[in-house]
């Protein structure tokens, strides 16, 4: 009796210790990503604290160049057979490979779950599932110049008049000196898309059966942005430079820029602020923008996709969240984030991110159609025609409904 | 008028010609050497002086830890080593192949030269872009990735290199073949000791063309490659910027350092690179 007992107490502490073991076999996962040389310690550190805790994972951060470079990596590592365990990626890069990733969603509490951002719930749900997570993510704001902006403008309305006051030929040559407002549209067509949601309108209609950019919403959206032409500056470089030369009052750009904008208006010599961006005629949205975290299913282990997993639920703790946010430039993605007493503190000690919160908890994304990245690049030609004047916002958008069309199949 | 006013005169047109001559070269020169003025002194400046409108062309402190800063960003040193490793071996290998293959088709007589030239110089018009895939899951497959041999091995031998040279070869008089045939030459000693010599220019411009190539080759390396050991200095580079913007200092910084061996390279071999563009009618 008595060795049957022993024997019983003595499986249960093989298979206990057995489970040890398993869960103590190390597991190697790769992370794939485009950060620059500003993130990376920041990167790294996170990963570390990461493994700080997971003891048994090993994570290898690999750089793998500019996004245009990961891309490509990734599409070639798929089409061998070998991607990595993680990586940073657009919503349409997913869309095409969906198939062989690893969802994310599933491993997650209902709670984590339900605490992403809204407006970055859409873009990172695929056929129903949360397939990635969000990762760097940014907004567009309004950015300006305090000393000739004193109140910045809250609607489309203001929005050109002001562009429109703060124009002026200063030497009197002809030529203007300083534009109220500034565009960069074969670089930067977010711009427009931004007026686009504002308006009420989309490129596609929601099953993505249709062309609805040239709709009447579109159309608004165009006028609008033809109407600011005159006082506009349009250039395809970052606007820091004009900014800081005095040639622009005001801007819309990423929130991930403010960094370079505001050492310009520092070298300048004048004070900048950030605001939302003005309201359109149907909400005040802007775009968010920035990758997210994608884990593969094909040539992984089970406990690296667990791993991996892990790994991006970790990245989402609203610690690691603020962390990534206040090091980089970057918005925290998840809701509980912005209520951490950190959070709150950096936002009263940093005026900007005001508005760059309010606007982030009031966004939209890219939309997942595989081809979106060739539409941009339609979108950002007909926007760039209608800013120089080539075109009509008419004749422009129906030629981009055109050719967006052919991009359906 | 007598002749010495005549030679005088002549003399003094002849310097004038000079002068002006002389002026616009040296504006072409100066057109020429101010990026690189730019990338030096943008390399110690402070961020705040790079983008500055009107240009600065001076910084007003000399930023030397730019450098230190840049060479903080990533092992450079180790991608120094690879980038000179991998230009020097492609450029020796290169040489080698395309003077044998070059000598075949522009001296030598077999069965479907003509379409097999016709059909690598085809290969000159497909894409590179589009074989990035291909050749990842070719070696792949061969488990080369992360090795030295992916970024070495591929780049052996040059279609374009040898049509370059062959048109070289082709410019040696075939009587000199005969007459080396006739006194007993084989047809390898005849290379090596007479069409080789004769065609020195040609054959440092391969090589030169081949090392800037491997020296700046960017996105082969970024894809075959994962390990930081592995990677070379174009990797590195990239580094400084983002979607938002450019750390532009430290990568003017790094840029300088980048570029120090290939303006040693053409230091001392422009000469040949010069007559060898020239002769050969390539530019």
């Amino acid at each position: 009796m008595k060795g049957w007992r022993i024997g019983i107490i003595g499986l249960i502490a093989v298979l206990v210790f057995g489970l040890f073991v398993v869960a103590d076999e190390p597991v190697t996962i790769t992370f794939w990503h485009a950060m620059s040389s500003r993130h990376q310690p920041n990167l790294q550190k996170l990963v570390d604290d990461f493994m700080a805790e997971y003891p048994n994972i090993n994570v290898e951060l690999v750089y793998q160049g500019r996004y245009g470079d990961l891309q490509q990596k990734i599409n070639a590592a798929v089409a061998a057979g070998n991607p990595p365990t993680i990586a940073q990626m657009y919503e349409n890069w997913v869309t095409p490979l969906v198939e062989i990733l690893y969802p994310i969603g599933p491993t997650m509490t209902d709670e984590e779950k339900a605490d992403i951002i809204d407006g970055l719930v859409p873009s990172n749900t695929y056929n129903g599932i949360l397939y990635t997570v969000p990762f760097n993510k940014s907004i567009m704001v309004l950015y300006y110049r305090k000393d000739l902006v004193p109140n910045p403008p809250t609607t489309w309305e203001e929005y050109l008049q002001m562009a429109q006051d703060l124009t002026v030929d200063k030497d009197g040559d002809g030529t203007i000196d300083q534009y109220g407002t500034g565009f960069r549209p074969a670089a930067n067509p977010e711009q427009f898309l931004n007026f686009l949601e504002e308006a009420g309108g989309s490129i596609l209609n929601d099953d993505w059966t249709e062309v609805t950019i040239n709709n009447e919403a579109g159309l608004t959206a165009m006028e609008f942005a033809a109407s600011l032409a005159p006082y506009s500056l349009i250039t395809s470089e970052y606007m820091s430079g004009p900014f800081e030369a005095n040639q622009v009052c005001m801007f819309i750009d990423t929130s991930a820029g403010y960094y370079y904008n505001n050492k310009a208006a520092e070298t300048a010599g004048f004070e900048m602020g950030v605001a939302r961006v003005p309201m359109g005629p149907v909400n005040q949205k802007s775009m968010i923008q920035g990758t997210n975290l994608a884990v593969f299913d094909m040539n992984q282990t089970q406990e690296q996709k667990d791993a991996a997993c892990l790994l991006a639920r970790f990245l989402l703790r609203p610690e690691n969240t603020v962390f990534w946010a206040e090091k980089g430039g970057y918005q925290p993605v998840t809701k509980s984030a912005y209520e951490t007493e950190e959070w709150q503190n950096w936002v009263a000690t940093h005026e900007y991110q005001q508005a760059m919160s309010a606007q982030m908890l009031d966004g939209f994304s890219q939309i997942l159609h595989p081809n979106y990245g060739d539409m941009r690049a339609v979108i950002a030609t007909t926007f760039e025609e209608v800013m120089m004047g080539e075109a009509t916002p008419q004749e422009a958008l129906d030629d981009a409904a055109s050719q967006i069309a052919d991009l359906l199949e | 008028m007598n002749s010495g006013d005549l030679a005088s005169r002549y003399i003094l047109r002849q310097r004038a010609y000079r002068l002006i001559l002389y002026l616009l070269l040296f504006a072409g020169c100066a057109i020429m050497l101010l990026p690189f003025f730019w990338m030096l002194t943008t390399s110690f400046k402070d961020p705040s002086e790079v983008l500055k409108m009107p240009p600065q062309w001076f910084p007003k402190v000399w930023h030397w830890d730019n450098y230190v800063k840049a060479m903080r960003v990533a092992p450079f040193g180790r991608y120094f080593f690879n980038s000179f490793f991998m230009a020097i071996t492609t450029t020796i290998g290169e040489v080698i192949t395309t003077v044998l293959a070059a000598f075949a088709f522009a001296k030598m007589r077999f069965f479907g030269k003509n379409v097999l030239f016709a059909a690598l110089l085809g290969t000159l018009m497909i894409p590179g872009q589009m074989l990035l895939i291909p050749n990842y899951v070719t070696m792949y497959k061969l488990n080369w990735l992360d090795k030295y041999q992916a970024l070495i091995i591929p780049w052996l031998a040059s279609v374009f290199g040898i049509f370059l040279l062959r048109q070289f070869f082709r410019s040696i008089p075939d009587e000199l073949q005969d007459a080396a045939r006739i006194d007993g030459c084989s047809r390898f000693r005849f290379l090596w000791q007479i069409v080789v010599p004769l065609s020195r220019p040609a054959i440092m411009t391969v090589a030169l063309l081949k090392f800037l190539g491997s020296w700046n080759a960017f996105l082969w390396v970024l894809i075959m490659t994962n390990r930081e050991s592995m990677r070379t200095v174009p990797v590195g580079l990239t580094l400084f910027s983002s979607e938002v913007g450019t750390a532009y200092e430290q990568l003017m910084a790094a840029s300088v350092l980048a570029i120090i061996p290939i303006l040693i390279l053409f230091f001392f071999t422009q000469k040949q690179f010069i007559q060898g563009v020239a002769r050969t009618g390539i530019k």
